[in-house]
């Protein structure tokens, strides 16, 4: 089994939220005034005295520059997310500890299942398999690069790896590892405290009325056939634990999670109502979100957004052609989305929520004409639509429709290249060479002089001048059903004194003359 | 198609003498191989398909450069970028058009052979996102193809409006990817950085008498500037309007052909 912990996570969950506060003294206090008590202090608060549960007051005292803030349910709920994340990287066979058990206040802990990576029946999730003091290292290295610094433990029992995590913070700092070997767990308790088992107050107080103040003594008390008496005197409860501890009691198994979605909001401390500020803040939480799917082997191809306004609510749902996990892509397209639409009131609250999904991998031919990587492919969709917009990136279609210039889009998927001879699907034989159109849109409204009902004379944007030749009249019409889809057209192939060449139309149901397209 | 003339040959290495299996080796995968020297010199340019302006340009549009197509409008800019595409897109290769004057027109591709599928097509709103489209593209890798359009039919952009920054940029990334970068537009824009500068002006227009029907356009493709192998010259090529693209013009009802509507 596998233990991280994180021991102080309001501070370390504000530090995470706000990384431009790292390396100063933070102290986060359980709400705002002078009656406030400090719930958590960061390593340099630490240092300069400030404790836990001392007043707000007191802790100035101490600390002239210390900071302060209060504590925020949404923040420290994203920073214990984003612990079973780190824990998810490595087994789906994670879980969050509840508080009260055994999980002391303002402490995040996470207990992975790794025991089918000692059995060689699983693989980690990343990477080769390694060794035990290889997965806490890696497991510690993710934590830190999510802005948690956590303690990991490995060990034989559930039990025995958080409290090895614990002590193991507590002696070498919050970013340490500690691996105990099968066969070490008791070499390992024997120095130990009781004090650090987290015993309810009557069994404590009976082990101090047996003089019994370290693990080692206990241990051989409640060893061989003398446990049965230890158990009468002591209690069944701390039996249990040293056997849990000892790995000699099984322990309730791990359920694996597949949930993907992940979350992060914020709480900002004065409600935005500009779109520079509000694009700062989202920064923030892309790139912690998308950090969080990363770490998970995950990509984001769609993102549900709320913002809250007093007791308004702005949800959004927005969506890219492809999953990626690059934050300037999801920025640009949120601020793209925030441009065209922003918020009616100024925003006090921001939650962005994820589901992550596996980036696209294809095998590619080795005989054909190679394109585009998948994956590159995918992050390029991505880029291209927050860029110029979802609705203009993709394959042209030519629609069942008989109006002039009429085309579709449609998303941009790369199919296999067509073997050598074989005609491509959908597309017409090479002509060579054909004369193509340039559409204009929209249509450029043009004056026109009549001779004989024939176009004499023009004047439009893109061509002036006496009409030398005109082909024509070539007459379209339809969507008579509907008054929106109705047209009649009536077009002619115009050259111009200028050199142009030209679709001039005119349309029949506005009694207006337009040039649509230009010969090129 | 005729064999590029002046097709830089790829250097073969004393110590792999692949000699006779390179020809036994299908047409798609010749352009994969590389056997040494410089990057793009190593890669077969990208032809248009008409053997006289294939000729003309050494092969067709070099690969790993930024080429130019100029001309004024109804001079065949446009047909000469899509039937480069159309040649690319029947063998296989990727193409991608960035529209920064939004004015593509998916029938006339179709109508010049182009493969949709193998299409994509990003219709940039304005010139500053055509060129960051540009550059994704190229970053991306794998487009054998980028054809740039900023020939806006009103308010075109002028050269001294683009950065040359963004010109070495887009060049050094289609150098990098491998890819034929070819910006079309109605005069030069790229200045030194355009590898291949191809110039096209109409000729003559082809109006049938009776009944009157265009019949296409005569123009002269001059290649104004070649980098990698000086030289000047022009063709002549005949631009035709597509037998389907119109029906039959009638003045008492509707046409019959592809553009006439069934039900009016």
């Amino acid at each position: 089994m596998a233990c991280l912990i994180v021991p102080d996570l309001p501070a370390v969950a504000e530090l995470r939220a706000h990384p431009e506060l790292a390396g100063l003294p933070l102290a986060v206090v359980s709400e705002s005034g002078p009656r406030a008590t400090v719930l958590s202090v960061s390593p340099a608060a630490a240092h300069a005295g400030v404790r836990r549960g001392s007043a707000i007051a007191q802790a100035r005292s101490v600390c002239a520059a210390l900071c302060v803030r209060v504590a925020s349910p949404a923040r420290e709920r994203a920073a214990r997310d984003a612990l079973l994340d780190v824990a998810l990287s490595a087994s789906l066979r994670a879980a969050l500890a509840p508080p009260g058990e055994g999980v002391r206040a303002g402490e995040a802990v996470v207990h992975i299942d790794v025991s089918a990576f000692a059995a060689g029946s699983e693989r980690p999730r990343s990477g080769p398999p390694r060794s035990e003091t290889g997965l806490a290292t890696a497991l510690a290295a993710r934590a830190r690069a999510l802005g948690l610094p956590a303690a990991a433990a490995v060990a034989g029992s559930r039990a025995l790896a958080e409290l090895a995590a614990r002590c193991t913070a507590a002696r070498e700092g919050p970013d340490a590892t500690c691996v105990i070997p099968p066969g070490a767990e008791v070499a390992f308790l024997t120095p130990l405290p009781v004090d650090l088992l987290d015993l309810d107050d009557a069994s404590s107080e009976r082990l101090t009325r047996f003089g019994i103040h370290r693990c080692g003594p206990l241990l051989e008390l409640c060893a061989g056939a003398s446990s049965r008496h230890a158990a009468a005197r002591l209690g069944p409860e701390l039996l249990h634990l040293l056997e849990r501890l000892r790995g000699e009691r099984s322990e309730p198994p791990i359920p694996a999670i597949r949930d993907a979605r992940i979350e992060e909001s914020i709480d900002l401390e004065a409600p935005i109502d500009n779109l520079e500020p509000l694009a700062f803040a989202l920064r923030g939480l892309v790139v912690r979100l998308l950090a969080r799917l990363a770490v998970r082997h995950l990509a984001a191809g769609e993102i549900d957004v709320e913002l809250r306004a007093g007791r308004g609510r702005d949800r959004r749902h927005l969506a890219l052609a492809a999953p990626t996990g690059d934050p300037r892509v999801w920025l640009r397209r949120l601020r793209r989305a925030f441009e065209h639409e922003p918020p009616t009131a100024p925003v006090d609250f921001i939650a962005l929520a994820a589901e992550g999904c596996p980036a696209r991998r294809d095998q590619l031919d080795l005989f054909r004409p190679a394109g585009p990587a998948p994956a590159a492919l995918d992050a390029l969709l991505a880029e291209l639509e927050a860029l110029v917009g979802a609705d203009r990136v993709g394959v042209p279609r030519i629609p069942d429709d008989h109006r002039p210039s009429a085309f579709a889009l449609e998303p941009f998927t790369l199919g296999p290249a067509p073997a050598a001879g074989e005609a491509p699907h959908g597309s017409e034989s090479l002509r060579a060479p054909v004369l193509c159109l340039r559409a204009l849109r929209p249509p450029l409204r043009a004056e026109v002089r009549l001779r004989a009902g024939r176009p004499a004379w023009l004047r439009s944007a893109v061509a002036t001048g006496e009409v030398l030749h005109c082909a024509g009249p070539w007459r379209s019409s339809g969507g008579w059903w509907s008054e929106e889809q109705r047209f009649a057209f009536d077009a002619f192939d115009v050259a111009t004194s200028d050199g142009r060449l030209v679709r001039l139309r005119l349309d029949r149901l506005r009694r207006v003359w337009e040039v649509d397209a230009l010969y090129d | 198609m005729v064999a590029p003339r002046h097709q830089t040959p790829a250097p073969v290495s004393n110590e792999l003498a692949l000699g006779e299996p390179l020809p036994a080796l299908p047409p798609s995968i010749r352009p994969l191989i590389r056997l040494g020297g410089g990057f793009s010199e190593a890669l077969v340019p990208l032809p248009t398909g008409i053997d006289p302006v294939d000729r003309l340009l050494g092969g067709g549009f070099p690969r790993g450069h930024l080429s130019e197509i100029t001309g004024p409008p109804s001079s065949g800019r446009t047909s000469l970028a899509l039937l480069l595409s159309a040649t690319a897109t029947r063998a296989g290769e990727v193409v991608a058009w960035v529209d920064g004057a939004d004015a593509f027109d998916p029938s006339s591709a179709r109508d010049t052979g182009i493969d949709l599928d193998r299409l994509l097509w990003v219709r940039a709103p304005r010139i500053r996102e055509a060129l960051r489209s540009a550059e994704h593209l190229l970053a991306a890798r794998g487009f054998a193809l980028v054809v740039l359009d900023l020939c806006r039919a009103v308010d075109p952009p002028a050269a001294s409006a683009l950065a040359p920054a963004a010109w070495m940029r887009l060049a050094r990334a289609a150098a990098s990817s491998g890819t034929a970068l070819t910006v079309l537009g109605r005069d030069r824009l790229v200045g030194s950085h355009a590898a291949l500068v191809v110039d096209l002006r109409a000729i003559r227009l082809r109006f049938a008498t009776s009944p009157a029907w265009l019949e296409g356009i005569e123009a002269r493709v001059a290649l104004t500037r070649h980098r990698l192998r000086p030289s000047e010259g022009f063709v002549p090529v005949h631009w035709k309007v597509p037998p389907l693209a119109r029906g039959v013009p009638d003045r008492a009802g509707p046409a019959r052909g592809r553009g006439a509507a069934g039900a009016s």
